[in-house]
C-alpha cells in the first residue's frame, strides 16, 4: 500500500493551529506518511511535527466553510486547526484517521527513521541477558541461564535466554511450560544479593477445577528455595478471582502440593477496568468547571489513585518478604504480563540500588517488560482519548511510571535520573520514532527484524548530550533499601504527565533549572577547591625537601 | 494566682512513646509553669521540652498501676507518654489541663522568657503604620497619616496611627467611625504604584434595616476614590443574602446611591464555625491511619478546606486584578472587617508587590495587615484542631491565609525569599509561641498588657542569622512581576508539609532541602561575589 493513496489533500495553506501555552500561528499544513507539519509562512521553520501514531483522536467541526479539527494525543496534549474549505478539512481529516491507525506494524515511522545523530553505542545490544546474569553468577552458583526457548516454541511470549535455578534441566522446563499459562514456566526475576534470597515470577498454574499436578513445576518451584527456608507466592488477582480462573483451565498452587509455600492474594485491577479508569482521570483533569468538589469526586471516582496504591503496596509487600522475612517470592496473576511485572519491576527499584540509575533503570525495562513479554503493542494502541472499546489496551506501564515517579517524589535525592526521564518514556511506549517498544514481545521483534530496521531508543538516549537531561542533579547513590509511603495521603496526582498541557511550567522549570545550575557550580568549585589541595600539598613537600640537608 | 497550686504532681517516671520524626526518651518528667519537660538525663539531645501552652487536648487512660496520655498539641503533633503510677497520672494530666488553659496574659510564657541572646526592649520596631505611610509619601503626598485613634477612643481594634486621604479631618473620620461596626472606618492598607490604585479596607457599614446614611463616611470615600482614579468596587466578603440578614441586626452594605463611582460586588468567604469545623474534619482525615484511597480523597473533598483555599485565591486574584489591570480602587470589607478582609487585602499584596515577598517585607506585611490591623490571634487561635468542646470564637483564618501564601510558593518557587520552613514557624507561633508578638486581640490590648516591653518579639528572633536557613527560599530570585497563581482546582494542593507533617515522616525530602542549602551556603563562602 502506498500512503500517497491515503492523503487525498497533502497540503493546505492558511490553517490556523491553536495549542498550549502558544499564541496561534496561521501557516501551511501538510500531511506525509507519518507526520503532520505545520510550518507558518513567515520564517520557514516548523511549528508542528506530529507523528500520525501520536494521534488518540480526531474530532471535528463546521461554522460555515471553516472547518476545525481538534486533535487529541496520545501524549495527553489537545490541540486545534482551523481549516478554511470544507472539502480540504474533510479530506485532511480523513487521512489523519487513516495514518494514524495502520494495521501494519512494518508500514509504521520506525522502519523509515534515518537518525541524524551518531550511533556511539547501539541500544540493541546494550542490554544482553548474559551481561545481567553475570551480575549475580558470581555469588552463586544455584541459577544457570537456559536457551530451551531459543526459537520461541516452550514460551512464545519469553525471550530466547531465561534464568533457572541450576538443578532443573530443560526437559523439564518443557513440561513446567505445559501446566502454566501461555507456557509461562517460573524463572529468575531478581537476584537479592543481600541475602540470597529471590524473586521468581510465572504465569498461573493450569490446575483446572480438578486440581491437575505438575511435578516438574513442584520440583522447580521448590528448587528456587534454599533448604528449610520458606517462601510465599503474591497473587495478584483476589482469591475470588482466581477461584473463578479454576474452571476457565487456570488456577493457583494448592498449599497441599506447595506445603513451604505460603499463598497471599492482593487484587490488582486489570485491562479496561485499567483502561477506564485512565480515562476518567484525564476527563476530570481536563475539566474546566473550576469546582473544587467536583474536581476531588472526579479524581476519586477514577480510582487511579487507588489503583496506583494497590500496585505499590503489593511490590512493598514482595520486597518485605524478600529482605525483612528472608523468604523468597513467587509472583504470577493469569497471564503473568501486566501485573505480574508492575509488581517485580517495583519491587527491584525498592531493594536494588542500582535500579535507581539511569542505566540499572534502562536494563530493568528492557529485563521486565521487553523481554518479559509486556504486550506493549497491544496495551498502547490507544491512550485517554479513544472512543473505539478495543480490548487490549491498558495503560499497564503508564502506571508503572506513575509508582516510580511517586517514590522518585518521596526520595528526591536516590534516584539518578528524573521525572522528564519518566515522561520520555511513557511517551515512547505510545508513540515512538524508535523500534523498542514495537511489537508484543521478543518473538514478534525478532520476526519483525527490529534490531536491523529499527533503531533503539536507548541508543539515542545514551548519548551524553542528550542524557545530561535526565540527569536529577540532587542524586547521591544510596545503597539502602527505599520504603515507599503507601498511605492514601503519601500519594498525588503525577502533574508532570497529567496536568502538563493544562498550565504551564515554567515557573517550576525556572526553579528546577536554577537549582541544577546552582549544583553545577558547586561542583566546579569543589574541583577547584581539590585542584588547589593538591597544589598546595605538593609545594609544602617540595619546601620540606629543600629545608632538609 | 499561684502556679504552684495548679501542679498537683510536679514530677514522674514516664516514657515517650515513639512515633513518626518522634524518637522514644524514657526519664523524668516534669511540669513546670509553663513546660512539660522529659530528660533521660545528662541533657540528652533527645529531650522534651515542651510548652504548656502549646497543648490542645489531654487524654489519659489508665492501666493497672500505670497510666498513658496522650497530648494533642497544636501543631497538630501527637505525643503519647506512658507515667508510672495510677494518680502520678492523673495528678499531671490534670495539671497539663489546667496550665495549658489559663487564659491571662500576663502570666503567659512569654512575660517569662528572657532568652540571652535578646535584650528587652532593643527590638527593632517595625513601626507598619510610619514606615508604610513614608512609602506611600514617597509616590504620592495625597495620602496623611492619622493619629485620631492615639487613645484608641475611636476604634478600640485599630493601631493608633493610620493612613487616610490628606483632604479628611479627624472629626471626619470619627464620624465615619461611628458609622462602622467597631469603629473601622475605611483606610489605606495598600498603594499600587505602578498606576496609583489604592486598596481600603474597612468594616461593614451600619445601615441598618432604614439604610442609615452618614455623610462624613461617603466624604471619606468619595475622597480616597479621588485620589485613586475615580473608580471604585466594594469587594463585600459575604454573600447578598449574609448582608441582608446582617441588616436586620444593623450592619449593612454601601447603597449605590450613596457612594457614587463605586460599585459593589459580592463574593463569599466561609469564615468563623464552619471554617473551624473544616480545619477539625481535615487534620481528622489527616490523621486517620486506616483510610483507603477512596475514603481518604472523598474526606479530603468532604471537609471543603482546599475549597476555602481556593475562593480565598480567587478572591485576592480578583482584586489585584482589578488593581493592576483594569485601575479600579477596591475597598474590601465583610461584617467585622477583622477576620477574611484581612485575608483578601494581604494576600492580595503579595500578588502584587515585589516587596512583600521578601523576608522583612513579609515580616512587615504580617505586622501592619494582621497583627496591627487587629486580627484577634487570642481568640482565633485559643485552640487548634485537637480542642474538646464547643469552640467559641476559634477559628483558623490566619491558618487558611498561611497556606494560601504556600499555594502560592509552590507555583512561584522562585519569587518568594522565604520558604515553608517561615510559614510552619508562624503557624507555630500564632498558637504557642515563647513570644509576645501574637498575645492578644488588638495593639490597644498590647499597650495595656505591655506587651512590647515585657515580651520579646518573634520577629527579632526570626531575624538572628542561625534562624534565617531555616526559613529562607535557598533558590530566591526577585521578581517584579505580579504573580498571577492559578486557582483551577486541579493547580492546589494539599499542604502536606502542614498536614502531614507528624504522620508522614518528611526526612528524604527534607534531607534534599537540606542538601541545596548546604550547597547554596558553601557557594557563598567560596564566592563571596
Amino acid at each position: 500500500m502506498e500512503f500517497a493513496e491515503l492523503i487525498k489533500t497533502p497540503r493546505v495553506d492558511n490553517v490556523v493551529l491553536h495549542r498550549p501555552f502558544y499564541p496561534a500561528v496561521e501557516g501551511t499544513l501538510c500531511l506525509t506518511g507519518h507526520h503532520l507539519i505545520l510550518s507558518s509562512r513567515q520564517d520557514n521553520t516548523e511549528e508542528l511535527w506530529l507523528l500520525h501514531s501520536n494521534i488518540d483522536s480526531i474530532e471535528k467541526r463546521f461554522v460555515g466553510s471553516l472547518g476545525t479539527i481538534i486533535i487529541k494525543c496520545k501524549d495527553l496534549r489537545i490541540i486545534q486547526l482551523d481549516i478554511p474549505g470544507m472539502e480540504e478539512c474533510l479530506n485532511i481529516a480523513s487521512s489523519i484517521e487513516a495514518l494514524s491507525t495502520l494495521d501494519s506494524i512494518t508500514l509504521m515511522y520506525p522502519f523509515f527513521y534515518r537518525p541524524m545523530f551518531e550511533v556511539v553505542e547501539d541500544g540493541w545490544h546494550t542490554f544482553l541477558p548474559e551481561r545481567e546474569f553475570e551480575l549475580f553468577s558470581s555469588v552463586t552458583n544455584e541459577w544457570r541461564l537456559s536457551y530451551v526457548n531459543k526459537d520461541f516454541t516452550v514460551c512464545p511470549s519469553y525471550p530466547p535466554i531465561v534464568t533457572v535455578p541450576s538443578c532443573i534441566d530443560d526437559e523439564a522446563l518443557r513440561k513446567v511450560a505445559t501446566f502454566r499459562h501461555g507456557g509461562r514456566f517460573p524463572v529468575l526475576s531478581y537476584y537479592h544479593k543481600k541475602n540470597g534470597m529471590v524473586m521468581i515470577r510465572s504465569s498461573q498454574p493450569l490446575t483446572g477445577t480438578n486440581g491437575r499436578r505438575c511435578k516438574e513445576d513442584e520440583k522447580l518451584i521448590n528448587a528456587t528455595l534454599r533448604a528449610g527456608k520458606r517462601g510465599y507466592v503474591i497473587d495478584t488477582r483476589s482469591l475470588n478471582v482466581a477461584q473463578q480462573a479454576r474452571a476457565k483451565g487456570g488456577g493457583f498452587e494448592q498449599e497441599a502440593h506447595y506445603p513451604q509455600w505460603r499463598r497471599i492474594h492482593k487484587s490488582i485491577e486489570r485491562y479496561h477496568i485499567l483502561q477506564e479508569s485512565l480515562i476518567k482521570l484525564v476527563e476530570a483533569c481536563n475539566d474546566q468547571s473550576h469546582n473544587m468538589d467536583r474536581w476531588l469526586s472526579k479524581l476519586e471516582a477514577s480510582n487511579w489513585l487507588t489503583h496506583i496504591k494497590e500496585i505499590l503496596t503489593t511490590a512493598c509487600l514482595a520486597a518485605q518478604c524478600i529482605d525483612r522475612e528472608g523468604a523468597s517470592v513467587l509472583i504470577h496473576g493469569t497471564e503473568g504480563t501486566d501485573s505480574t511485572l508492575q509488581v517485580t519491576s517495583l519491587a527491584q527499584i525498592i531493594l536494588e540500588p542500582r535500579c535507581r540509575t539511569i542505566r540499572g533503570f534502562e536494563a530493568l525495562i528492557e529485563r521486565e517488560w521487553l523481554q518479559a513479554g509486556h504486550p506493549f503493542q497491544q496495551r498502547c494502541a490507544q491512550s485517554a482519548y479513544s472512543n473505539s472499546k478495543q480490548k487490549w489496551e491498558a495503560p499497564v506501564f503508564f502506571l508503572f511510571l506513575d509508582c516510580v515517579w511517586q517514590i522518585l517524589r518521596q526520595f528526591p535525592c536516590s534516584f539518578e535520573f528524573n521525572e522528564h526521564f519518566l515522561i520520555l518514556l511513557f511517551e515512547h511506549s505510545y508513540a515512538s520514532q524508535f523500534g523498542t517498544f514495537l511489537g508484543n514481545n521478543e518473538s514478534e521483534r525478532c520476526k519483525l527484524k527490529l534490531q536491523q530496521k529499527t533503531m533503539s531508543l536507548w541508543s539515542w538516549v545514551n548519548r551524553p548530550s542528550e542524557l545530561s537531561k535526565f540527569i536529577n542533579p540532587l542524586f547521591e547513590a544510596n545503597s539502602l533499601v527505599i520504603w515507599p509511603s503507601v498511605a492514601p495521603q503519601s500519594l498525588q496526582l503525577w502533574e508532570g504527565v497529567f496536568l502538563r498541557w493544562n498550565r504551564s511550567s515554567k515557573y517550576l522549570d525556572e526553579a528546577y533549572e536554577e537549582m541544577t545550575n546552582i549544583i553545577e557550580y558547586n561542583k566546579e568549585l569543589q574541583a577547584k577547591v581539590n585542584t588547589l589541595r593538591r597544589q598546595l600539598a605538593e609545594l609544602e613537600t617540595e619546601d620540606g625537601m629543600q629545608e632538609s640537608p | 494566682m499561684e502556679f504552684s497550686e495548679l501542679i498537683r504532681t510536679g514530677r514522674a517516671e514516664a516514657f515517650l512513646l515513639p512515633g513518626p520524626g518522634q524518637s522514644p526518651v524514657r526519664g523524668t518528667l516534669c511540669i513546670t509553669s509553663h513546660h512539660l519537660l522529659l530528660s533521660a538525663g545528662h541533657g540528652s539531645p533527645s529531650d522534651l521540652w515542651l510548652l504548656l501552652r502549646n497543648v490542645d487536648a489531654v487524654e489519659k487512660r489508665a492501666a493497672g498501676n500505670s497510666g498513658t496520655i496522650t497530648l494533642k498539641c497544636k501543631d497538630l503533633n501527637v505525643l503519647q507518654l506512658e507515667i508510672e503510677g495510677l494518680e502520678e497520672t492523673l495528678d499531671i494530666a490534670g495539671s497539663i489541663e489546667a496550665l495549658s488553659s489559663l487564659e491571662s496574659v500576663t502570666t503567659s510564657y512569654p512575660f517569662f522568657y528572657r532568652p540571652q541572646s535578646l535584650k528587652l526592649g532593643e527590638a527593632e520596631d517595625l513601626h507598619p503604620p510610619d514606615h508604610f505611610y513614608q512609602q506611600v509619601a514617597l509616590e504620592t503626598n495625597g495620602w496623611r497619616l492619622s493619629t485620631v485613634n492615639r487613645d484608641f477612643n475611636v476604634c478600640a481594634s485599630y493601631p493608633p496611627a493610620l493612613v487616610v486621604p490628606r483632604g479628611i479631618g479627624d472629626e471626619v473620620l470619627a464620624r465615619s467611625a461611628r458609622f462602622r461596626q467597631g469603629g473601622r472606618f475605611p483606610v489605606l492598607c495598600y498603594y499600587h504604584s505602578i498606576n496609583g490604585t489604592v486598596m481600603l479596607r474597612s468594616s461593614q457599614p451600619l445601615q441598618g434595616a432604614n439604610r442609615r446614611r452618614c455623610a462624613e463616611d461617603e466624604e471619606l470615600l468619595k475622597a480616597a476614590l479621588a485620589l485613586g482614579g475615580g473608580r471604585g468596587l466594594v469587594l463585600d466578603t459575604r454573600s447578598a443574602q449574609a448582608v441582608k440578614q446582617a441588616r436586620i441586626t444593623g450592619g449593612g452594605t454601601e447603597a449605590k446611591a450613596a457612594y457614587s463611582g463605586w460599585k459593589r460586588l459580592h463574593r463569599p468567604l466561609e469564615r468563623g464555625r464552619p471554617l473551624q469545623d473544616s480545619f477539625v474534619r481535615l487534620v481528622e482525615a489527616c490523621t486517620d491511619p486506616s483510610l483507603s484511597m477512596d475514603r481518604w480523597l472523598s474526606r479530603l473533598d468532604g471537609c471543603r478546606w482546599l475549597t476555602h483555599v481556593k475562593e480565598a485565591l480567587t478572591i485576592a486574584c480578583l482584586a489585584a486584578q482589578g488593581m493592576d489591570r483594569e485601575g479600579v480602587c477596591i475597598l474590601v470589607h465583610g461584617a467585622e472587617g477583622t477576620d477574611v478582609t484581612l485575608l483578601v487585602t494581604s494576600l492580595t499584596q503579595l500578588i502584587l508587590d515585589p516587596k512583600c515577598r521578601t523576608l522583612r517585607g513579609f515580616q512587615s506585611l504580617l505586622e501592619r495587615e494582621w497583627i496591627q490591623a487587629g486580627h484577634p490571634f487570642q481568640q482565633r487561635c485559643a485552640h487548634s484542631a485537637y480542642a474538646q468542646g464547643r469552640p467559641k470564637h476559634e477559628a483558623p483564618i490566619f491558618l487558611l491565609f498561611l497556606d494560601c501564601v504556600w499555594q502560592l510558593s509552590r507555583q512561584f518557587p522562585l519569587s518568594l525569599e522565604f520558604g515553608e520552613g517561615m510559614l510552619l514557624a508562624l503557624f507555630e507561633h500564632a498558637y504557642a509561641s515563647p513570644f509576645g508578638t501574637f498575645l492578644c486581640n488588638s495593639e490597644k490590648e498590647r499597650y495595656l498588657c505591655e506587651v512590647k516591653t515585657k515580651t520579646h518579639s518573634l520577629w527579632s528572633s526570626l531575624n538572628q542569622s542561625k534562624e534565617r536557613k531555616r526559613l529562607c527560599n535557598p533558590i530566591y530570585s526577585p521578581n517584579p512581576l505580579a504573580l498571577w497563581p492559578s486557582v483551577e482546582p486541579q493547580s492546589l494542593q494539599l499542604w502536606a508539609g502542614l498536614f502531614l507533617r507528624w504522620t508522614r515522616p518528611p526526612e528524604p525530602a527534607q534531607e534534599a532541602w537540606e542538601q541545596l542549602w548546604k550547597i547554596v551556603t558553601e557557594r557563598e563562602v567560596a564566592d563571596p561575589l
